[in-house]
């Protein structure tokens, strides 16, 4: 027997110390800058994140031609709504697809060779998308998985699932919560969660 | 044959985890800045010359080839930035940039002072670019290739490619049956030519539902499509595979 599955005890401080002067090093060989790492940080937190998925979701909801556009011309479509940054054409955001789901249709976005996502829209993917066990499961049995996480989808409701191959990244468009007909796009925006952009999860009410 | 390609409907795995972080380890974010300035920097892109010493490409596929050629038990036994730290690593190795020797030394400075601070400097014209990178990205589309043969509705057959290093055809569609969603408009290049497997070049993409039921007969769930985009190459006659046809709903 190998010994393949006995991690070393400081695993996580050795993995720490290794990125760590990995980092160190191209920065002395010149290869990036001491401030790289924290320019592309930064690029998520500010300009590429869920936040941006949530306006273009609330648009879809306030407004149906929106809503079709989006659907048929997704990347022409996000680029119309106003106040978004301009990233949004940006990288693994060039070309876009999203996909709604309505009575009878739950949607979910799965990548079972990698991890593609939706940078523009939906910033970087978590760790439950990036998982093999997931990703492996969702392609054969998504009610169970998806049950697992919380959301129970009957049989009734068609299940589409979109694996991710080639250069198309894909979100979902959740349907709109019950009880939020008085609310403005701002306030909608809050309820648009990015697991609901996956189809992991629904939008809710407050 | 890989396990990476073929994960698409393993069983027996246990439940999955809803684990919501991007990074479960502060050090995943250095390495994930790391591969997003690589690409950035990667001489092939039409973007502004820096003084960056990096003069090597390098593109998702590069990564992928790396999860794609490890060894399966390791593929699941590492965390997905555990994986890209290995494979990251082991490029700039590869490529003369840095020596085991050095990145060893320095790792062992970082376990003994891990506040010991980074050193200072670098041109702002290599973060600029960087920025450019992600604000423009790299789009693979082109109006060169061929035209697409089949059309919406049409029920077409997966290939089984040879693979050598790197694939974007899921493992679990190969020789199976589907029926065209959507014929994307314009061709699609991928990042790198991948040998005999096929993509690389301008070609058509199209969106194929699958029967899930097909693909694992009396083992997989009903009233359920499984979709994939599928490069032109990877697509043939439905009757030129073993698997028996799907028609179109």
């Amino acid at each position: 027997m190998t010994n393949r599955f006995n991690y070393p005890t400081d695993r996580e401080a050795h993995n720490a110390a290794r990125a760590k002067a990995l980092q160190a090093l191209l920065i002395e060989k010149g290869v990036i800058t001491s401030s790289t790492v924290d320019t592309v940080l930064q690029v998520f937190e500010t300009k590429m994140g869920p936040f941006n998925g949530a306006k273009v979701v609330a648009r879809a909801w306030v407004d149906p031609a929106f809503k079709e556009r989006l659907i048929t011309d997704t990347t022409a479509a996000v680029a119309e709504v106003d106040g978004l940054p301009d990233v949004m054409t940006g990288a693994e955001g060039e070309h876009m697809r999203a996909v709604a789901n309505g009575p009878g249709v739950h949607n979910l976005i799965i990548c079972t060779l990698c991890s593609c996502y939706p940078w523009p829209v939906l910033g970087l993917p978590p760790y439950w998308y990036k998982d093999p066990t997931f990703r492996s499961r969702a392609a054969r049995e998504p009610r169970a998985v998806l049950k697992e996480f919380g959301l129970d989808i009957p049989t009734s409701t068609e299940v589409k699932v979109w694996d991710s191959s080639a250069q198309i990244r894909w979100f979902v468009v959740p349907e709109r919560p019950d009880g939020t007909d008085g609310l403005g796009e701002e306030e909608l925006a809050a309820l648009v969660t990015p697991e609901s952009m996956m189809g992991v999860a629904v939008a809710t009410a407050a | 044959m890989k396990l990476q390609h073929y994960l698409g409907g393993l069983e027996d795995l246990g439940p999955a985890t809803f684990e919501k972080r991007v990074f479960v380890e502060e050090w995943e974010k250095g390495i994930f800045g790391i591969h997003t300035a690589m690409m950035a920097l990667s001489p092939q892109l039409p973007l502004p010359a820096t003084p960056s010493t990096f003069h090597t490409i390098w593109t998702w596929a590069d990564l992928r080839k790396g999860a794609e050629s490890l060894n399966p038990f390791d593929y699941f036994k590492f965390r997905y930035y555990e994986k890209w730290l290995g494979g990251i690593s082991g490029y700039f190795i590869a490529h003369g940039y840095i020596t085991e020797d050095e990145l060893d030394a320095k790792t062992a400075e970082y376990l003994a002072d891990p506040d010991k601070p980074l050193p200072a400097g670098g041109d702002p014209a290599i973060d600029q670019r960087v920025e450019q990178y992600l604000a423009q990205g790299d789009s693979p589309k082109s109006d060169a290739g061929p035209a697409p043969v089949f059309n919406k509705g049409d029920t077409i057959g997966v290939k089984d490619v040879p693979t050598i290093e790197h694939t974007r055809l899921p493992g679990y569609l190969r020789n199976h049956t589907g029926v065209v969603e959507t014929v994307y408009p314009g061709n699609y290049g991928y990042l790198c030519d991948t040998g005999p497997d096929g993509a690389g070049p301008p070609m058509p993409v199209y969106c194929v539902g699958f029967d899930p039921q097909q693909l694992w007969p009396g083992n997989a769930e009903t009233n359920f499509t499984i979709y994939a985009d599928l490069y032109a190459v990877y697509v043939t006659e439905p009757d030129a595979v073993p698997a028996p046809v799907v028609k179109a709903a």
